[in-house]
């Protein structure tokens, strides 16, 4: 007898199933996160391909499914997008300077954004994945004012 | 004021300008003072991460996405999409004599408004306990003032005896009693009333607690003149689980400090069951899997960890050591219990306290059949060894025939005195709350006991004729008293003077 079976004999229904859920829904979507590479990039190509399929099937917990394999994706896209922040907009050749160092650094497929946000007050802050290099006036005000 | 200027423009011109580097994450979920957060891919376990408004928290579960933290402080502040960052630190706290007569938090923050705790040295709160190498046996004694544990479960200083009992069984007044006993003698030994005494310190850890119980505690202590010598942590009941869970390991790194600089501390964990329940509080939102009563599978290293932190030290590593004192509660006498089977069996001895006793009249209620020092007489001084080394054995007979001669009264003249005998012990070993006895007048009344001066004073006179020969050595025979601290020991001559006071207060003592 398995461990539903019993649950049923003994309470008249089964267990509530929200964990397990969830477990399975996160080990189906791994799966696909790992099926999503090709030359270890992510290959949209093939993304779409298995999005089909799991919508065509719909097997069990698929929404769950597919909501943790988005998350998935776009943590792995987070990896690879820069954000380069400064309190006015950069021009062009300060601009390349930057995206050319970062390339170098990081590799050459990077997502790069440019935003402007005056709360810097200046200098520059780039965000890549989970590091940042912060070189604005604000966190070196901020700097100066824990160091006195 | 120019010199002010320059100074400060040397300061600036010092300081690190170069764009710095961080590792972030954001907050994804957070509630029960515990936060989920996506990215921090550079994280170390129990790194400290730095969350905005000065509050920080400490990476207890690493995941695949995420890291699960635990916040030190008011989290109301912390939203969804909060930027946090990496700061490469440990937890620590302050550590040094600064320390002593001050009530601090799980932090090390002074709580007592007695202004700021001027010490620059500080300690990680999580240490790996010294290896065998740094090491050294038991054998100096921690004396406690407790008659019954220092003649029967003696504690020596590097040890860990767990104190465990029920509630409202006086778990707290042992410890606090041996804290004073312990101001005392170091304010004695300042005085150069005694030799070669090492001040022992002590650090006092509430987890759990009710704030008003925290509050006596330092009362009595302060009244005791024994705040001086002391160092309060609370984590009281109102605290988060947080700072309930991490407060010991904060008190064990202060009591380390004094170890590693060749001193010797007192650390008592009041109590570990609650301790656990805040761990088990902060496992179970961490959704760590739970097993037996709802424990994380790794509540046994919890507080393995902890105690294996108490030690001796060889001369070699300084000569210091750390000795714990946790305190268990156990229900309704049931030692069997998860929690209270574990700590028994990390520490080097138990001081079991009975419902049974303590309603009794036997104050402080230990049941001398189940409470052991693993460490044993190597951490008594020779003179109690000498007039307590059969007292254990003659209480628990006095124990077993007890219960038999309760179904006759005829019994052999043997046992009559073995039954008399036992009576008048546990009358002896019956002592009031915060009132420790320094060692000389415990050798007194042992060797009292021992030699047979109590057997013809009714039982229920025993207490009355204790207080007053104890007044009688402190006014008139002072130099006894005196003489058994010197030698710590019972030789011919201190024998021949304890025989012979004690003979001259019987000739006046009138039950």
């Amino acid at each position: 007898m398995t461990i539903n079976e019993s649950a049923k004999k003994l309470h008249g229904r089964l267990p509530p199933k929200v964990m397990r859920t969830a477990k399975e829904a996160r080990k189906v979507s791994r799966q696909l996160f790992r099926q999503s590479f090709r030359d270890g990039k992510l290959d949209e190509e093939r993304i779409t391909q298995m999005v089909q399929t799991v919508l065509a099937n719909k097997s069990r917990h698929y929404v769950d499914v597919l909501q943790d394999y988005q998350r998935l994706l776009r943590l792995e896209q987070e990896k690879r997008h820069a954000v380069i922040e400064s309190a006015s907009p950069l021009n062009r050749s300060i601009g390349d300077q930057v995206v050319n160092n970062l390339k170098s650094r990081y590799g050459d497929d990077l997502n790069i954004e440019f935003r402007t946000n005056p709360e810097l007050l200046g200098g520059m802050r780039i965000k890549i994945g989970d590091d940042v290099w912060d070189g604005s006036v604000r966190s070196r005000l901020r700097q100066l004012q824990e160091q006195i | 004021m120019n010199t002010i200027l320059q100074e400060l423009e040397e300061t600036i011109s010092r300081l690190k300008t170069d764009p710095n580097r961080a590792n972030v994450g954001t907050v994804r979920e957070c509630g029960d003072g515990v936060a989920k957060i996506e990215g921090l891919s550079d994280v170390m376990l129990n790194e400290m991460i730095e969350f905005p408004n000065g509050l920080y928290g400490i990476a207890l579960n690493l995941e695949e996405t995420e890291v699960g933290a635990i916040l030190l402080g008011d989290f109301a502040e912390v939203k969804e999409g909060t930027e946090v960052r990496t700061t490469g630190r440990l937890l620590s706290v302050p550590v040094g004599k600064e320390l002593l007569g001050r009530v601090v938090n799980a932090l090390g923050q002074p709580i007592d408004g007695k202004g700021p705790i001027k010490s620059e040295k500080t300690y990680p709160v999580e240490k790996i306990a010294p290896g065998i190498i740094k090491r050294k046996s038991v054998s100096v004694p921690v004396q406690t003032g407790i008659l019954p544990i220092d003649a029967m479960i003696p504690i020596g200083r590097g040890q860990r005896e767990l104190i465990i009992g029920d509630r409202a069984t006086g778990k707290t007044t042992i410890a606090i009693d041996t804290i004073i006993n312990q101001a005392r003698l170091n304010k004695a030994a300042e005085e150069g009333k005694i030799k070669n005494h090492t001040p022992l310190y002590c650090i006092y850890v509430g987890v759990g607690q009710k704030n008003m119980s925290i509050a006596r505690t330092v009362d009595i202590l302060e009244k005791a003149g024994a705040l001086p010598y002391t160092i309060v942590m609370s984590a009281p009941a109102s605290e988060s689980a947080t700072n309930q869970y991490l407060a010991p390991y904060a008190g064990a790194a202060m009591g380390e400090w004094f170890m590693d600089n060749g001193m010797d501390a007192l650390i008592v964990y009041d109590d570990l069951t609650k301790h656990a329940a805040a761990y088990r509080q902060v496992s179970l939102v961490l959704k760590r899997p739970s097993g037996r009563e709802a424990y994380p599978g790794d509540v046994f290293y919890l507080h393995s960890r902890l105690l294996e932190r108490a030690a001796r030290l060889s001369k070699e590593a300084g000569g210091g050591s750390l000795t714990a004192l946790p305190v268990i509660e156990t229900q309704a006498g049931d030692v069997s219990a998860y929690i209270p089977t574990n700590v028994i069996s990390i520490t080097d001895g138990q001081i079991f306290l009975e419902t049974d006793l303590f309603y009794q009249g036997v104050r402080p209620a230990i049941s001398v059949g189940i409470s052991v020092s693993r460490v044993g007489s190597a951490a008594q001084i020779k003179a109690i060894k000498q007039v307590a080394g059969s007292t254990k054995l003659d209480l628990a007979q006095f124990r077993d025939l007890q219960a038999f001669a309760q179904f006759g009264s005829d019994v052999d003249p043997g046992t009559r005195k073995k039954l008399d005998r036992g009576s008048r012990i546990v009358e002896l070993f019956k002592q009031g709350q915060y009132n420790p006895f320094p060692v000389a007048q415990e050798v007194a009344i042992l060797f009292a006991m021992q030699k047979g001066y109590f057997d013809d004073v009714p039982v229920a006179k025993v207490k009355d004729c204790q207080t007053k020969m104890l007044e009688y050595f402190t006014t008139r025979k002072d130099d006894v008293l005196a003489t058994i601290l010197d030698k710590l020991t019972i030789d011919k001559e201190v024998e021949e003077k304890l025989h012979s006071a004690i003979k001259d207060f019987k000739s006046f003592y009138k039950p």
